[in-house]
Parts: C-alpha cells; structure tokens; sequence
C-alpha cells in the first residue's frame, strides 16, 4: 500500500473514537442527501407507471395541456391526420373513495381506496382497445347505470354479473350494475369501472366533454413514420393540447419538489457541518502530529508527501463515510418508500415501486461526500505541509506560527462577518442564502479574536465560583493563550447549537404563521372535506345543489365552496380555485401578502385573479399583470389583482378566480371543498342533524367541525416538527462530541504542566476544577457563537422560504433557551473524562511527558 | 576534499537588542568515515550547528557544502531529496512514527524516496538485523525499550545509504547500559559502513567513542581534540577540559 495511505489509515484506526465520530457527519450528510433523493423519482417513476397503465394499448392520447375537460369538437381533425386508423373520446375521472366505502370495518385495512371511472363510446372504444369480456357482456351504447369492471374488482366487492355496487359521485352516490366482468387486471394502477360516456359525464358534472382522445395508428408505421404522425397531431390540435402519454400529477410533483428542495437543504447543512468537523480535526491533528510531521520532513518527505499525507486521511474518511451514507441512505429511501408507499396508495392512488437510484444522483453524493472531507482537509494539510523539520526538536515554534495564522484569519473572519451582516440587512435573499453560511465560516474565523474578551466575562463568573482557589484564573489563562485551540473546539460547540437555534427559528416562525394562517382559512364551523386535500383533480366533488341545500338548512347563515380547475399561465401550471368573491370572506379567508380584501371585489367584477407567492414566484408575475389562462376553450386574459395565500394551498401554484368566471371558462361547477357557518344562535344541534342527513349522499366528503380539523392539523404538525427536532439533535450530536474530542486532546497537550502542577501541590479536586473550569468557559464561548449563528441562519431559512411561504420572523425564545442548556450541559459533560483523566495522571510520569 | 564543510557559518536569532547570536563564525570540515562529537555547555550553539549540516533551518551567515555543493544556494524541495539521499538523522527522543511498526520506521526515508515497498522492507530489515532487532521487526515503538527504538532510528538514518549521520543527544534519554550500546553503534557506522557521523552529547563517556571532539562555547569552536584509541581514560580527560571551557 502506499506510504501516505498506509499512514493515514494507521493513525485513523490508531483514534477509532474520533474516526467514527467525524466520519459520522459525512455519513449522515450523504444520508440525507441520497435518501431523500430517492425518494422523489420513485415517486415521479410510479407516477409515469400509473399514468401508462392508463394509457394502456394506446399509441396516443390527447388532453388539454390544463388537464381539463373539453369538448370534442377536435375529433373530426384528427381523424383527418394520416395514418391515424381509429380515435376514440373517453372522460377519465379517479374516484378516491371515503375510508371503509365499501367493507363499513374500521378495523380492516381497505383493499379499495380509489377508482378509476372511464366513460367511452362502446364501440369506439373497441377500435383503440381490447375489452376481452369472460362474463356478461361488454357495453352497450343505450346501457344505462351499468358497467364492466374486471376480475380483480368484481372479487374485492363480492359482486357477479348483474350485481350492483355503489359509487361516489357528483350527484350523491350512484348505483351502477355489473353488465360484465373483463380478466383479472394486471398493470399497476386503479381499476377502472368502464361505463358509457354519457354515463361518466352524469356522475362528474362534465356536461358533452371529455378529457381525453386516444388514438391508435397504423400498425405497420415504423418509428420514423410514429414520430411523423405524432408531429402531425400535435400539428393538427394545436399547442392548447398535449400529445403522448397522459399527464398525471402536476401539483403532486410541485408538493415533491418542494420537499426535495427541502431535503436538499438540510442534507447541504449536514455535510457542511461534517467539513466543518472534519476541518477542526485536522487542524488539531496537525498540532497534535507536528512532531510526526517535521520528523517526516527531517527524513525527506516534500510537502507535496505531506499535504498527501493528510489529504488521504480525508479521503479515507470521506470514501468510508460516502460509502456508509450512501448504504444507509438507500436503506432510508427503501424504509420510507416502503413505509409511506401504503399510506400514498391511501391518500393519492400511488403505488410506488423499488427506489430508484440514478447514475447521476449516486456520482452527485460521491462527489459531494468525497469532495468536502478532502476540501475540509486542504487547508489543515497546507498548514501541515508548513511545518519544518525543526518542529520535530522544538514544538513550541509551531505553536507561535499556528496563533499568527489565526490573526490573519481573524481579519478575513472580521470582513466576511461584516459583508454577510450588511447582506442580511439588504433583505436580498439571494445575498442572504449564501451569506447564512458565509457568517458561519467567518464566525469561525474571528473566533481567535473574540475568545479573550469573552472568556474575561466569562471568566469573572467563574471566578466567582471557584474564587477561593484561582482555579478559574488558571483555566481562563489556559484558554487565552491557546486562543487558535479554543476557537477550533467553540466553534464545535458552535455548529452543533447553530442547528438548534436555527431551526427553533423556522419553526417557531412557521407555527405563528400557519396557525395564524390555518384560524383563517379553516376557522368555519364545518368542514367538508375530499379524501385528498390539495390534490384537488383526483377528488369527486359534489354539484352546485349540494352546497344549495346546505344553505337552506334552518340556522346555516354561509356556506362558501372551492371550485377547481388546472390551467397554464406564463407556462407554468397553476392550480384555479373558484370562489364566491361574496361568502368567501365571510367564511374562510386568505392572508394577503399584496392587495387587500378589496380583492374579492374585483373577482366579482369578473376576469381577476389572487395569486398565492408560490405562483407569483413561480410565474414571474406582479400585481396588476394581465395573464393568459389556457382553458379548455383556448386563452383567456385574466387580471392579477392581489398576492394572497390560504393555508390548504400555501405549497402549490394556486390562483383564485371568481366561480361565474370558473363556469364561463372551463364550464366547472363541481365544489370540492365547502365550508359552513352557523348563525349565530341558531339550534345547533337541530342543524347539525339535518346537515350530516344531506350529507349522506355524499360518502366523499369527511364533516369535520372547523375546531376539531384545526386540532388535528395542528397535532399533525407539531409531530412532523418534534420528528425535525429529532433530525436535528442527531445533527447537533456529532459537533457536540467534537467538543469532548477537543478538549481531551487539550489535556492531552497539557500533560506536562498538569504533572507541574501536582508537583507543586495542587490537589486532584484543583485540577478536575481547573479542567471543568475551562470545559464550561469554552461551551459557554461556542454557545455564545451558536446562538448569533443560529440566529443569522434562522432568519436566512425563514427568508429563503418567502419565494414559497412568506413568514413573519418570530425570535426563538426556546431555542436559544434550549441552546444555552443544551451548550453548557455538554460542555460540562465533556470535561468529565478529561476531567478524571487529568486529576488521575502519575505526577513523575507526567512530568516526563514529551 | 572533505564531505561536508562550513565558511564563517554564523546564525543569528532575532534582531536588534534581542538579538542573539548562536553561532559565530565557525569553519568546521569532517570527512568520510570519521566520527566527530561536538561538546559544549548548554546553550552554545551545538543543535544549532547540526540543524544547520542537516540543512534543517539556514543561515544567516556563511555556508555549509556538502560534496562541494553549497546548501544556501538550494531550494526547499532539493534540501528536502538532499536529507532523503546524503543525510541520516537520530535524535534525543527517537521521533519514531507511533502509527508504524519498526521495520515501516525504518524503511520511511526509501520509501519515502519511491523505493518499491518490498524492496525498501527488505533493506529496513537488513539493517534492523544488524542492530540485533531481527525478532522486533513487526513491533511498533511503544512496544520497544528505549534502547531499541534508538536503534531502529539508527536503522532508519542508514536504510538510504546516506554519506552523512548526524545525531543530536542520542543518548540523553536513555540509561548507562544502553547509551554505551548506541555509541558503539555510532562509532561501529563511521568505522565498519564508512559514514561521517557527527554526534552533538554533552556526556564526556559518549564523546569518548567519536574520532575528534570540537567544543564549542557561545557560538564558536574554541577547541578541537583528536582521540588516542590506545592511551587511557578519554572520557575522563574531556570531562576535565569540559569543565575548564565551561567555567
């Protein structure tokens, strides 16, 4: 082997302890990052799996690039395309149905959690695809509330020919009978429940439109020849329809963005954190192995062989650390995957598969996770390589080289400080992302500067304790005069509290807001709620007359509904939510970023629009832009009149139009979320009797009271923010034991003078004083340093997320509480070993210490 | 002409009034095959000498030539293939890697230097043998005795076949026994191997073993002594002239 890798390997394994505990923070960076990205494209891979499983046979379908229902006045051009042999019009619609629809058994988990409902003309069906029959028979064009289903669903209902089984739709539930039963279904997906398209128009409210055109070509066409018919489709219907596969999901991939995003962040942390203990290592190895090194350098090693030398040292940890994220990384996608995947079948139809790994995600971690150990490692090994071969006979030469360097770096520490703290001022974020983490590398860097002001504070207090004996004297002289050293173990501490105060920020700024957020947008006395929220399109929603005979109910005073259609505006995809610009207000409301309430008037006015930030963001909008919709029936201009955001739809594109606009646009007038109040003083009971009585045609919407939803939102979020919290300890868990690490090797370094000590007649206790004297003056330097940190950096998270979510700032009162706890608790629990190991050293032996 | 030799070699410490002048003006040569101690007081300049033959620190000076060739002139990495070819070193406190084992320490300056690693073993063990380390080759330092660790560094100095040993106190840590062990070895490097070794003790029984004996006071060779072999108590008579240069 190698000399270089031979000695790295030596002295990694001859300090197993500290090995393991840097290399840990590369391992749980490339965790975070691998894992969660594997998460996505299994996810966006079921997706496309469900979306062909519909597709079927078909060599092509046509939707609207909204995803929106239209009328099929197209069918004549593109039977006119040549080469195209057959086109058939469908209306899919997926069905997600309530919990225990069919089985009634809350205990049983459900075997059916969504349908796929598929209208079509019998017979042009036929010519785009096989219906294979084996019971009863196939459709016919004057069946009526009949279907064919296939095996598979015929078991799971316990239905046979003739049989009838109900179904959710727009009109209350539907009772449709079994006409015949096609072989057991094998692609992954919903089963369908074929019925005529006059049929599936009924139940969804999608008067004489569909949303689909399949077409099959020429048998005999060649690839070439494909591609040509495509084009000449795509010609003939024009850049309002899409041509190819369908498309599925487009807010469930801006909701997965968002969380990659997300992910990706606090994976960049993670490993910034482990360059960052990894640097601090090695700049203590270095000190520590001065006498190796300039031994090495007296034999002739250039400093190309030692810079190598600690280069590979890096590697080596960045290599094993890569390898074992990378391993557990996967084991996480796979374990979420496969946790999640039935709790997603259950709420959004999705059957994910294997995870996916993709070349260029596994070469990305490599990189990353390789990249930073050796990056984190240049610096110390250029240092390394500076030491001269007499430092090998005189250490203390070094020692004044390594507080002359920190003097420098202090200065660069002092400029970057300044920079970011004006960037921060600048209320750019653009600037203050990047500054975030810039201020944390310049804290870093000034810390040399700033430990002996604030150990002299520090000091004094301790003084006070220990007053009698000067052992705080002593341990705050120990502390100034190895000024690089301390910086090195504060700012340790400093990173693992820098998490904490951070997050405590985002956090305790998100719950301010989305609370605040969720009284206003959920503060109705009922709810009625689709089985899937903000994945609006695969709900079943109900017709106008629901929400009509909800309001004539004695002592209902409003009832305000969501209405939904997709669209395209700027080319990006945009969810629509009708509202009545009247009761809206009254009964839900938005949290207006631009505009105010006088917003609602101008969507009664007609052909305005609210846009929520992520939209606007996304979009590249402002207030008083006219945009064009893309609508079943081509363009239509809208105008943007306020920035506003409502808490169902805060992490999707979303805009808000009036519901006549709705109508008269992309002719929908199905409600998929209805919220109502009561008078005041009305008999509530009399009424929630007769709303749950009307209600029970419609199994798909949950009533919930606006109460209990917001006490059920709001338990779900504060467990999703103690399992952050959680993520976070364990990042802060490595720095934490850096500190421990650090401060051993100070004892370590001291041992001559420990051994004097004793000589002279200090006792044990005075010593294990002295040790835990300077254990809490250097935990409370690093905590001092974690919290301005952390509070920079929770400011940067919170204004990162205004292109998304905007928040107000709320200052983390816990956080930095918990910091300051967390901070000294350890620095006092790290000085415990080196503390005993200190007081029991053999004063001869330690006397002899080189 | 002799293998290594200094001109007016002078080292000065610091500047202005705090200056302090380690060495002073000092022209020295020593040839192949010869052992030459250099005694003095503490503090006369007796590391510093030998940091500066080895080329380890420069000076402010003079220069110091081996084989002719001036290492003032020399940059950092030629230095640096100078130590790993021409020069051993044994130091005080051995400076023995703690991660490698004995035959690995003593193979560092070849393998260093891209000899390959079987061969570069092969020669670490040869002179570990000689040493009488034959059944230590696999034992890392904190396994050794004190004596056996100086003798791997003695290994270690020689395993590149350098022309020049330069060794600073490498008995001043180690008991009676077996600093006469490691004298021997010294004076059995210069005399069997044929190498200049210049050895810096301020132990008059250890000096006692070199061929030639260069006292040195406040930074300048105030006295040069060649050694009988056949006549009596050497060490004794260095102890005295010790003595009278100190006082």
């Amino acid at each position: 082997m190698n000399l270089q890798l031979t000695l790295a390997a030596r002295y990694l394994a001859g300090r197993k302890l500290r090995t393991f505990l840097t290399t840990l923070a590369v391992v749980f960076g490339v965790l975070v990052i691998f894992g969660m990205n594997i998460i996505l494209p299994t996810m966006i891979a079921a997706l496309q799996i469900n979306a062909q499983g519909a597709a079927g046979m078909v060599d092509f379908s046509v939707t609207h690039v909204s995803g929106e229902a239209f009328t099929a006045d197209l069918l004549p051009t593109i039977q006119a395309v040549d080469g195209v042999r057959a086109v058939s019009v469908s209306l899919n619609r997926i069905v997600n149905l309530p919990a225990d629809f069919y089985d009634n058994d809350p205990a049983r988990p459900d075997v059916l959690t969504a349908l796929s409902l598929v209208g079509v003309e019998p017979e042009a069906a036929r010519s785009v695809r096989s219906y294979p029959v084996t019971a009863g028979r196939y459709l016919e064009a004057s069946d009526s509330a009949s279907t064919v289903i296939s095996q598979t669903l015929a078991d799971s209902l316990s239905v046979n020919v003739g049989d009838t089984f109900s179904i959710p739709t727009v009109n209350g539930i539907t009772e449709l009978r079994v006409a015949g039963i096609l072989p057991p279904r094998t692609q992954p997906g919903n089963e369908e429940v074929l019925v005529t398209l006059a049929q599936a128009q009924e139940m969804t409210g999608e008067t004489s439109r569909v949303n689909t055109i399949d077409i099959n070509v020429e048998t005999t066409a060649g690839e070439a020849r494909h591609a040509e018919i495509q084009a000449n489709i795509e010609a003939s219907v024009g850049e309002d329809y899409h041509v190819g596969t369908l498309m599925a999901g487009t807010e469930m991939f801006a909701s997965l963005k968002l969380g990659q995003a997300m992910m990706n962040l606090f994976g960049v942390l993670a490993l910034f954190m482990g360059g960052f203990i990894i640097f601090n290592t090695f700049r203590t190895v270095v000190a520590e192995r001065r006498r190796d090194i300039g031994m090495l350098r007296a034999l002739g090693a250039s400093r190309g062989t030692i810079i190598g030398m600690i280069l590979a040292e890096g590697l080596l940890q960045g290599v094993i650390g890569t390898a074992a994220g990378l391993l557990f990384g996967y084991l996480l996608g796979a374990g979420i995957v496969k946790l999640a995947g039935p709790m997603l079948s259950q709420y959004i139809n999705l059957k994910m598969g294997e995870p996916v790994v993709t070349p260029a995600l596994l070469s990305m971690s490599i990189f990353l996770g390789v990249g930073v150990t050796v990056l984190a490692g240049l610096l110390p090994a250029r240092s390394a390589s500076k030491v001269t071969p007499l430092d090998a006979l005189r250490p203390s030469v070094a020692e004044v080289e390594f507080k002359r360097r920190a003097g420098t770096g202090s200065v660069i520490g002092a400029v970057i400080v300044a920079l970011t703290t004006l960037a921060l001022f600048s209320g750019n974020p653009a600037l203050i992302v990047p500054g975030g983490f810039l201020f944390l590398v310049g804290l870093a860097m000034i810390a040399p500067l700033l430990v002996r002001p604030i150990t002299n504070i520090f000091g004094r207090l301790i003084a006070l304790i220990y007053a009698r004996e000067g052992t705080g004297e002593l341990a705050q002289g120990n502390l100034t005069r190895q000024s690089a050293r301390v910086a090195a173990t504060a700012s340790a501490t400093m990173l693992g509290l820098v998490v904490i105060v951070a997050a405590g920020g985002l956090i305790s700024s998100l719950t301010v807001t989305l609370y605040d957020l969720m009284r206003k947008s959920l503060g109705s006395d009922y709810l009625f709620i689709p089985p899937s929220i903000a994945l609006w399109n695969s709900n079943v929603g109900a017709h106008a007359g629901f929400a009509d005979q909800l309001r004539a109910v004695e002592g209902v005073e409003a009832v305000s509904t969501l209405r939904f259609a997709g669209s395209i505006a700027n080319g990006q995809a945009v969810s629509l939510m009708g509202i009545d610009p009247a009761t809206f207000p009254e009964v839900s409301g938005l949290h207006f970023q631009e505009g105010s309430e006088s917003a609602y008037q101008a969507l009664a006015d007609g052909h305005a629009l609210i846009a929520n930030s992520a939209f606007v963001t996304a979009a590249g909008a402002q207030v008083g832009d006219m945009l064009e919709l893309i609508t079943p029936n081509g363009p239509v201009e809208y105008r943007l009149v306020a920035v506003a955001t409502d808490f169902l739809n805060v992490k999707i594109t979303t805009a808000f139009i009036s519901q006549a606009d709705m109508q008269a646009d992309f002719g929908t007038t199905e409600d998929v979320f209805i919220q109502l109040n009561l008078a005041p003083g009305a008999d509530r009971a009399a009424a929630d009797a007769s709303i749950r009585a009307i209600a029970v045609d419609y199994p798909q919407f949950k009533i919930i009271s606006g109460k209990t939803y917001f006490q059920s939102m709001k338990s779900q979020m504060d467990a999703a923010f103690a399992a952050m919290y959680f993520l976070l300890a364990m990042l802060a868990l490595p720095s934490l034991i850096a500190m421990l690490n650090t401060l051993t090797i100070g004892v370590i370094e001291r041992t001559r003078e420990i051994g004097m000590l004793r000589a002279v007649g200090a006792t044990r206790k005075q010593i294990r004083t002295m040790v835990l004297a300077e254990a809490l003056l250097l935990a409370a330097i690093g905590t001092a340093f974690g919290i301005l940190g952390g509070l920079y950096l929770g400011y940067t998270f919170v204004s990162a997320m205004a292109s998304i979510f905007p928040l107000g700032y709320a200052f983390p009162l816990t956080g930095v509480l918990a910091a300051i706890a967390v901070g000294l608790l350890f620095g006092a629990l790290a000085a415990i070993i080196p503390a005993r190991q200190a007081a029991r050293m053999n004063v001869v032996e330690a006397l002899r210490y080189e | 002409m002799s293998l290594i030799q200094t001109e007016n070699l002078t080292k000065i410490y610091g500047c202005g009034e705090t200056a302090v002048t380690a060495l002073d003006h000092v022209n020295m040569q020593v040839n192949a095959g010869e052992f030459v101690a250099v005694m003095g007081p503490s503090g006369c300049g007796k590391s510093t000498l030998l940091h500066l033959l080895g080329g380890l620190d420069r000076s402010t000076e003079g220069k110091v030539s081996i084989d002719g060739t001036s290492l003032a002139e020399m940059k950092d990495n030629d230095l640096t293939k100078l130590r790993r070819k021409r020069i051993g070193f044994v130091f005080q406190f051995y400076n023995l890697i703690p991660v490698l084992t004995a035959i690995e320490n003593a193979a560092l300056p070849v393998t260093l230097d891209g000899v390959r690693p079987a061969e570069a073993r092969q020669r670490a063990a040869e002179w570990l043998e000689r040493f009488g380390l034959g059944d230590r080759l696999n034992n890392r330092p904190d396994q050794l005795s004190g004596g056996q660790q100086q003798r791997v560094a003695i290994a270690r100095a020689l395993v590149a076949e350098p022309a020049l040993v330069l060794a600073d106190e490498p008995t001043g840590n180690l008991d009676t026994k077996a600093s006469d062990e490691i004298a021997a070895l010294l004076r059995q490097v210069s005399k069997e191997y044929g190498r200049a070794v210049i050895m810096v003790t301020h132990n008059p029984r250890i000096a006692a073993y070199a061929d030639r004996i260069v006292f040195l006071k406040d930074g300048k060779i105030v006295d040069e002594t060649l050694l009988e072999r056949k006549n009596g108590d050497n060490a004794k008579m260095l102890a005295d002239k010790i003595k009278r240069i100190g006082d």
